[in-house]
């Protein structure tokens, strides 16, 4: 059974940029004051040495209120604020900022699950995984692991749904920051000798990825990019998607049986050939063997200049 | 004329990524553009290919914010080498961060956290920023943060300790004038003082940006046009200096370029065309 090409559909962020970070604050503001109390005059004394005000301070914006009470008899009060209320501001900042990050990453997992729910997922996810680099580019890598382990609300749909969303919605970052192959040259791939093609392997891009799925992802995220209304959570139905990039825009595509075969196989680097063989079809049927020819020259076509592949190795003698 | 000969670039902005396809299209005539150098690390592909064309056409400042200066945890030197690199491929004119700390422990904040102003915390920052500048091979250029919080225990204000830094590690000042409004709304205290403290031979760069005022605080959300109180700090800043490259940065709700570069040319009317 062969199939012909599905349509590729341009990510709805495929020309749109990254959120990028940047030195200003969050708009975002803490609710100050309430249950923020500072009793006026009460102080201890500084902290002893740099390294420990550090230590201690990142207890304070990264920890629990025991934490942010102690560290703020260390700061002053402003005009207006405690020592309190001004330590909130940074405390508040801390996960507003990695939540926006989430959020810019992950805009259909936090439609999925609504703003709160989705913030209880960001800040748990925060606490597991803190970030320990100077970039935020990859502070979300995780998250599609910590929805099959995290503590989630009853009523949302299955975790395993989530996790499946929040990996297409990853690569879709990773493909962004991907390599560029360079140009595949279809004149080597030509001139390979007949008595050669047996050993040819495809170089796999880094910009391409092949998720699989037990649930039509794909098709959940296209609506929900699409549609304003959010479609209903679906059955699990098993499907493929390759996510990749063409001419710097995103591309995703869901991918047949037998093309998740070959293209399995090609990007694991086995050989062309024994990839082609992996696509099922009747030898014995010379129609079917013509259909399969016909639909592999659609798909290669499209693989190529999709960029799948960066360039062809041949076996050495 | 600064004392490191760095270039005054005239006016420019900050890249944002919602512009590249304007800038790449119209090629506008922006004087430089700075870029927050994180968001073109740890990354092989779409940022840097835009960046790469941008750079073609501009001149590029790099801006960063992990550094993590004021940190007691060591230099982190994959960064410092992917800075580099960076600073390299792009040909930019310097690299600048802040006068702050980031995390410790191994945890990054991301956030531009305050220093306590003390003779130890000098002596620590100095000998950090000579040890950058010894790997750049280039003057660190550092600015001056937002903050809503000081400690007790300070025995310095943040310009006398900015200045302190400046000649002690021998670096260059990027002296953002929205950042000075900010704090000094936030702590109390006369912009005007903290300029007179600057030693304008060392600085280089000027930020000007839009604020959120709260009423009991201001916070520093790079949204909107930029005060007139701000740009008159500005003015006065760059003649102190004697003209220096001035940047807008507008992070959030950013409008379309001509808007943002409209916002940015008002600098004209506060240092005058002809410095501009």
């Amino acid at each position: 059974m062969t199939d012909r090409l599905p349509t590729p559909v341009e990510d709805a962020a495929g020309e749109a940029p990254l959120v990028e970070r940047a030195s200003a604050t969050t708009s975002r503001t803490p609710a100050l004051g309430g249950a923020l109390r500072l009793v006026k005059g009460q102080a201890a004394p500084p902290f002893r040495t740099l390294r420990e005000l550090e230590e201690r301070m990142i207890e304070a914006i990264t920890g629990g209120e025991a934490a942010a009470d102690d560290a703020a008899l260390r700061i002053t009060a402003g005009p207006a604020l405690d020592a309190r209320e001004r330590l909130e501001i940074y405390r508040f900042g801390y996960k507003a900022r990695l939540i926006e990050c989430l959020d810019d990453d992950y805009p259909i997992l936090a439609r999925t699950l609504g703003e709160q729910a989705f913030e209880r997922l960001a800040a748990s996810y925060i606490e597991h995984y803190p970030s320990r680099s100077p970039s935020l580019n990859a502070f979300g890598k995780r998250m599609s692991e910590h929805l099959r382990d995290a503590e989630l609300d009853e009523q949302v749909p299955p975790r395993s749904f989530l996790a499946e969303l929040a990996a297409l919605e990853w690569a879709l970052v990773e493909i962004i920051h991907a390599k560029e192959p360079p140009p595949f040259d279809l004149a080597a791939l030509k001139a390979i000798p007949v008595d050669r093609w047996g050993t040819a392997r495809l170089v796999r891009s880094e910009a391409v990825q092949v998720l699989h799925c037990e649930y039509p992802v794909n098709r959940y995220y296209q609506k929900a990019r699409t549609d304003d209304a959010l479609p209903p959570v679906p059955s699990p139905s098993p499907s493929a998607t390759a996510v990749y990039r063409r001419s710097w825009r995103l591309w995703r595509m869901d991918l047949t049986p037998a093309m998740t075969r070959v293209l399995d196989a090609l990007l694991a680097g086995t050989t062309i050939e024994e990839s082609l063989g992996s696509i099922g079809v009747d030898e014995s049927d010379p129609a079917a063997l013509a259909e399969a020819e016909r639909s592999v020259m659609v798909w290669f076509s499209e693989w190529m200049q999709g960029g799948f592949f960066g360039g062809i190795e041949l076996a050495k003698d | 004329m600064n004392r490191f000969s760095l270039p005054n670039l005239g006016i420019g902005l900050g890249l944002r990524t919602v512009h590249y396809s304007h800038i790449l299209e119209h090629t506008p005539e922006v004087g430089w553009f700075e870029i927050l150098s994180e968001n073109y690390m740890q990354t092989a592909g779409r940022p840097l290919h835009f960046l790469d064309r941008i750079a073609e056409r501009y001149p590029i400042v790099m801006h960063g914010v992990s550094l993590s200066i004021g940190s007691t945890d060591p230099l982190d030197l994959t960064y410092l080498r992917e800075l580099r690199g960076l600073r390299d491929r792009t040909r930019a004119r310097w690299v600048s961060d802040h006068l702050c700390w980031t995390g410790a422990a191994g945890k990054n904040t991301h956030d531009l956290l305050p220093l306590p102003y003390t003779e130890e915390s000098l002596r620590h920052v100095a000998a950090r920023v000579r040890q950058v500048q010894d790997f750049l091979g280039a003057p660190l250029v550092l600015e001056n943060p937002s903050t809503y919080l000081e400690f007790h225990g300070s025995t310095m204000k943040e310009w006398e300790f900015l200045a302190a830094l400046a000649n002690e590690a021998d670096c260059a000042i990027l002296l953002d004038v929205n950042n000075v409004y900010v704090s000094s709304r936030n702590h109390g205290f006369s912009p005007a003082e903290y300029l007179d403290a600057m030693p304008y031979d060392r600085v280089v760069q000027l930020h000007v940006a839009g604020h959120t005022d709260n009423g009991t605080h201001v916070i520093d959300t790079h949204i909107g046009p930029v005060l007139d109180t701000v740009w008159k700090l500005a003015g006065d800043a760059h003649a102190r200096a004697g003209g220096a490259s001035l940047l807008l940065e507008w992070d959030a709700q950013i409008p379309t370029f001509e808007e943002t570069f409209a916002e940015a040319l008002r600098a004209r009317d506060f240092i005058g065309k002809e410095a501009a």
